[in-house]
């Protein structure tokens, strides 16, 4: 029955396709032939202002019509079967997405109810998803009487309360402090990592992918720019590793250079950037990873008498991979 | 204890059925207004011209006059006396209809509410057919429900042939003329509503169409030019009423003119809907 929340086959599809979507505002275009295939887990939602971020969200919500490709979420085609889609998908606006005169537990049954959901079921599961996101003692309170963390974990839980597969997140931790970002973050981590839910996050905090997220979508000016792991970078092929130690520090320097590493001192400590493909190809290390670079800085260290202190690989922060991304 | 601890559980359907998108709007749309005592006060109040008037008929009835509320006139159990009525609700009417139907668009939009509500299975037809619902309930109870109470009255007190026509085919005309009244100018209260971001101000435009035009119809046939009574936008309806009740017209106006005035409001307040009534505002 179409509008109705259907439990879904798990053998069937549950990823979202999108296929060279294109969507102008007002013939001003602001995506342009966006194409992924995204299967479950914390995805991030990168970008500068006016990338796209949140028109790219509404287009996988079917709430803009496209100009040109395609979406399927679940199997179902937006364009066609826009209401079995977004059965499976939950939004968390960004502004607004709280019904002022209404208790939270009367707007996410009442919202449940729309999504296809019995009276009765929608009105338990409301209290289940309150109780979840931590607003059990605040349930009976008007929505416009909420504290802003209050009111983020309303839209979650408005969001959650048909099960969906999906979860659309707009700049969830916008406006909080940094105990109710954490406590948002948490509850964003614990659905993606441990109960099995899709999750979008669109955000400019760099720090809140960095935490839920396993994967980067990042855009720019509308063109999907790169998809990336969030690894920390162990997968770059420069990578910088901190370095302190005492003993010859010529002859360590000069095993470094023979590696071809870039070294910047600090002080005490030595600031070591190894290209692990050159290495690789060397025959120094053991392939492009982490492990490769720490085995050759051991093995200069000890053929030159260095007694370490400290090794490690510095991790390659998502804002730096942000940058480099959107800045190349 | 982080609050994720706590658990979150998948959903099993309990098998139940569930109501279509458009009745859950329209019933939180008609449940929300009638918590507020002095709206309920309001409703009664809309009644009070009916009870006044059953009143009337009962006891015209009980000395015997029959005669007299076959006529024309307010207390008449005619068409033409229950058409006077539905026109006489036109106070309540504007009045409640401002009140409930104001906001049903208008404070979505203030609230970011239309993205909210189309992030769910609904389509817009299930979105302004449950708002036009609440509309439409809202002109029964002051227009369609009294009416039914009359004619439930006359019809346990009128003899013979009046009596049957009383419980058969007054309900039907009445019921004809309130559903297509009432739909009507539930879409052009809503176009109004899906405006603005603020029911005060839809308010004031509802009182402009309502007792402005009226009130430009009315000094209009003072100075003589009738043709003018074409833009009083309640009297179209009850000129129209005239093909529902079989009685003569209520303006100057021709019915067909009518017709087109109302078949154009409601075409305009249907395209206006299609334009504002969306998830995302286009600021261009």
């Amino acid at each position: 029955m179409d509008g109705s929340v259907s439990k879904v086959n798990p053998a069937a599809a549950t990823g979202i396709q999108v296929s060279d979507l294109t969507f102008a505002y007002a013939r001003r275009p602001v995506l342009k032939g966006i194409s992924c295939a995204l299967q479950q887990g914390a995805i991030g939602l990168l970008g500068p202002n006016g990338s796209g971020k949140t028109t790219l969200l509404r287009c996988l919500l079917g709430q803009v019509p496209l100009t040109r490709g395609k979406v399927k979420v679940a199997g179902f085609d937006m364009a066609a079967s826009a209401r079995r889609a977004r059965a499976h998908l939950g939004w968390m606006p960004e502004r607004g997405g709280v019904i002022p005169g209404m208790s939270g537990v009367g707007l996410t049954a009442y919202l449940g109810e729309l999504s296809g959901m019995c009276a009765r079921d929608a009105m338990q599961r409301a209290h289940e998803v309150l109780h979840y996101v931590g607003l059990a003692d605040e349930r009976y309170r008007k929505c416009e009487d909420y504290s802003q963390g209050m009111k983020q974990r309303l839209k979650l839980a408005q969001a959650l309360v048909h099960d969906p597969q999906w979860l659309l997140l707009d700049e969830p931790t916008s406006g909080l402090d940094p105990q109710g970002r954490i406590a948002i973050l948490e509850l964003v981590r614990d659905l993606a990592w441990n109960k099995g839910l899709g999750v979008i996050l669109s955000t400019h905090l760099l720090a809140d992918v960095e935490a839920v997220c396993r994967e980067i979508l990042v855009l720019k000016e509308g063109r999907l720019l790169a998809r990336e792991q969030v690894d920390g970078g162990t997968g770059e092929p420069r990578q910088v590793f901190e370095v302190e130690g005492f003993g010859d520090e010529e002859a360590f320097r000069a095993g470094l250079d023979r590696l071809g590493a870039e070294v910047v001192r600090d002080n005490r400590l030595w600031l070591v950037t190894l290209d692990l493909v050159r290495l690789a190809a060397e025959g120094s290390g053991r392939g492009i990873d982490a492990a490769a670079g720490t085995g050759a800085i051991l093995k200069a260290a000890a053929q030159a008498d260095f007694a370490l202190r400290r090794l490690r690989r510095r991790p390659l922060t998502l804002a730096e991979e942000f940058y480099r991304l959107v800045e190349a | 204890m982080p609050v994720y601890d706590r658990g979150y559980t998948h959903w099993q359907p309990s098998g139940g059925a569930h109501l279509p998108a458009w009745l859950v709007i329209a019933r939180r749309g008609i449940v929300e207004p009638l918590k507020r005592r002095w709206l309920l006060l309001l409703i009664l109040t809309g009644w009070v011209p009916a009870i006044a008037k059953g009143g009337i008929i009962y006891i015209k009835l009980k000395a015997g006059n029959l005669a007299d509320l076959l006529g024309g006139g307010w207390t008449s159990i005619g068409p033409d006396g229950f058409l006077n009525f539905l026109e006489h609700q036109r106070f309540f009417v504007f009045v409640l209809l401002a009140i409930v139907g104001a906001g049903l668009i208008a404070d979505d939009r203030r609230d970011n509410g239309l993205s909210l509500y189309f992030s769910r299975p609904l389509s817009l037809t299930d979105y302004l057919g449950g708002k036009a619902a609440v509309i439409v309930f809202f002109y029964f109870m002051v227009t369609l429900f009294p009416s039914y109470a009359l004619c439930l009255l006359a019809y346990l007190v009128a003899p013979g042939a009046t009596g049957l026509d009383m419980l058969l085919l007054m309900p039907l005309r009445v019921t004809a003329y309130c559903l297509v009244s009432g739909v009507s100018i539930a879409l052009v209260l809503l176009a109004f509503s899906s405006l603005g971001k603020r029911s005060i101000f839809v308010m004031v435009w509802w009182a402009i169409m309502v007792t402005g035009t009226e009130a430009i119809a009315a000094i209009a046939g003072g100075l003589g030019s009738h043709g003018l009574e074409a833009v009083n936008f309640l009297g179209q309806y009850h000129n129209l009423g005239a093909v529902f009740f079989s009685t003569g017209p209520r303006l100057q106006v021709p019915v067909p003119v009518s017709l087109v005035m109302i078949l154009a409001w409601t075409a305009l307040a249907f395209l206006v809907l299609r334009r504002q009534v969306r998830p995302v505002e286009v600021v261009s």
